[in-house]
Order: structure tokens, then C-alpha cells, then sequence
């Protein structure tokens, strides 16, 4: 049997700073993890991208959203998956004041150390994942 | 123009934000710097995932703006989700147009030279285009 990958679908929201961290926060999980955790473009699976569709249909899913319209979640949702987890970055940054992203573009000091935070969370999630897998077989 | 007619005073980017390959970056980078230093006050934008998860509203976009879509990659997810969702776009461009053979693009993350010279292209041909827009349909 092929072991499932966990497909790590920020939102990017491209309008905040918050966008940034949910990009860049997948980026640091696939570094962490690299065997285990990729990512999927959100546009394609928005576009109807059939790879996308199927990458995210046959693994398993995390989201993380930046915004209260959560959509990575809803876009993987659209396509009947329901993600393993689902994250709200907004929710972080509350729980963690002094770690505040600074730009859109560069999320200077403190949004690097909210990425770390979140990050440390994903990667805590994903081998909660994958030893659940491993209990089952 | 009549009176009645309304003016055109944004143009709508739409970028892909590919998050799975460095073109992804470049699109959302050279989309970004248009938005906030070439073009602020002439330029708008959408979260492109927000044709699916936002109200009738956010699907009105490109009803409501002229737009041109960013992609990172012949799959041209910007460009198809736009027009499936939102109505059609004014113009397409490819980062990938931008790239030549000797460009070494690795990081999803930061960008490189080669990345930052691509970035910078992309966002003058953006520019252009923007004024092109905006002169055409406000004659």
C-alpha cells in the first residue's frame, strides 16, 4: 500500500500580511517534513485543475487559512474532502501577540517567529497523522 | 463619454500564488509591488480562492473591473478560475513568458537574482498594460 502524503494548502491570501504567514508557514512544514508533506496550488484546485483534484482527494489534508472566510478549507470542501485538520492563522497571531507579521511581502521578525509557532504545530499534527496510519494497518 | 457612461478607475489583477512552484511567487510578488508602488491608485485586487468560498459579491470582480490574471504556469489556474467564475479577463500573462532557458529558479521561499529580474519584468509588463487598459475604455 502507498503511504498517503498530508497535502499542506495555505490560502495566500494575497490582501494581508496574514496571507503570507499561512504561504510561508506550508513552505517550512514541507522543508521540515519533506518526505511526508507537500503542497498543492490553491488556484488549480479553485480552477478545477484535475492533478490538484486528485492529489487532494488521495491524501491527507491540512489547511490554513488567514482569514474568517477560510478558503483553503471551503475549496477543498468543494471538491468532497474534508481536511484532516483545519487552521484559522488569524487564531495564532491572537494567541501569540508578541510574534506580529509586519508586511505583506516580508513578514519581518516577528511573522517569522509566528511561522515557527505554527509550523511547530503542523509538523506535531502530521505525525499524529501518520502514526494513526501506522496503528491502523 | 456619455454621462451616463461610468469610468473605468481600477484594473483588477487576479494572481495565481501557485504556492507548489517559484513561478508561483513571482506572480504574487510582481502583482504585489503593481498594487502597492507602481500602479496604487489604479490597481485592485481579489484572493483568487475567493471565487469559490466568497459571496456573489466577490464573483462580481471582473464584472465590475477590467482585469488581467498573473499565472506561474501553462495550467493558467488565475485565467480559467477568473473567467469560470467571474467573467472574462481583459488580458492573460505568463510568467513563464519571462523565463529564459538559463534562469535558475529553485526557491519557493526567497527569491534569487534570476527571480528578482523576472519579478521586476513581470510587474513593468503589468504596469503597461494597466495604462493600456485604463486609456482604451476611458476615451
Amino acid at each position: 500500500m502507498t503511504s498517503k502524503k498530508v497535502v499542506v494548502i495555505p490560502c495566500s491570501g494575497i490582501g494581508k500580511p496574514i496571507g503570507t504567514v499561512s504561504r510561508e508557514t506550508a513552505n517550512e512544514v514541507i522543508r521540515l517534513r519533506p518526505d511526508v508533506a507537500e503542497t498543492v496550488c490553491l488556484a488549480a484546485l479553485t480552477s478545477g485543475d484535475e492533478e490538484a483534484i486528485k492529489k487532494v482527494k488521495n491524501n491527507h489534508v491540512i489547511t490554513l487559512d488567514g482569514c474568517a472566510k477560510h478558503c483553503a478549507e471551503k475549496n477543498t470542501q468543494a471538491y468532497g474532502k474534508e481536511p484532516d485538520k483545519s487552521y484559522m492563522i488569524l487564531k495564532f497571531a491572537a494567541q501569540n501577540p508578541d510574534k506580529k507579521p509586519e508586511g505583506i511581502v516580508d513578514i519581518g521578525k516577528g511573522g517569522k517567529e509566528l511561522v515557527k509557532t505554527i509550523s511547530e504545530k503542523i509538523i506535531s499534527d502530521i505525525d499524529e497523522i501518520k502514526q494513526n496510519e501506522k496503528n491502523r494497518v | 463619454m456619455e454621462e451616463n457612461e461610468k469610468k473605468i478607475s481600477k484594473v483588477g489583477i487576479v494572481s495565481c500564488s501557485g504556492e507548489d512552484l517559484p513561478e508561483g511567487s513571482i506572480s504574487r510578488l510582481a502583482t504585489l509591488d503593481v498594487l502597492h508602488h507602481k500602479k496604487p491608485f489604479d490597481t485592485t485586487t481579489i484572493c483568487l480562492p475567493l471565487y469559490v468560498a466568497g459571496g456573489e459579491g466577490d464573483r462580481m470582480f471582473a464584472k465590475n473591473h477590467p482585469t488581467i490574471t498573473v499565472d506561474g504556469c501553462e495550467k493558467l489556474c488565475a485565467k480559467k478560475a477568473t473567467e469560470k467564475y467571474s467573467g472574462k479577463v481583459t488580458h492573460s500573462i505568463n510568467v513563464r513568458d519571462f523565463i529564459k532557458s538559463s534562469d535558475d529558479l529553485k526557491n519557493k521561499s526567497s527569491l534569487n537574482e534570476d527571480d528578482k529580474r523576472i519579478t521586476a519584468e513581470v510587474a513593468d509588463a503589468i504596469s503597461i498594460k494597466v495604462d493600456e487598459i485604463l486609456k482604451e475604455n476611458n476615451k
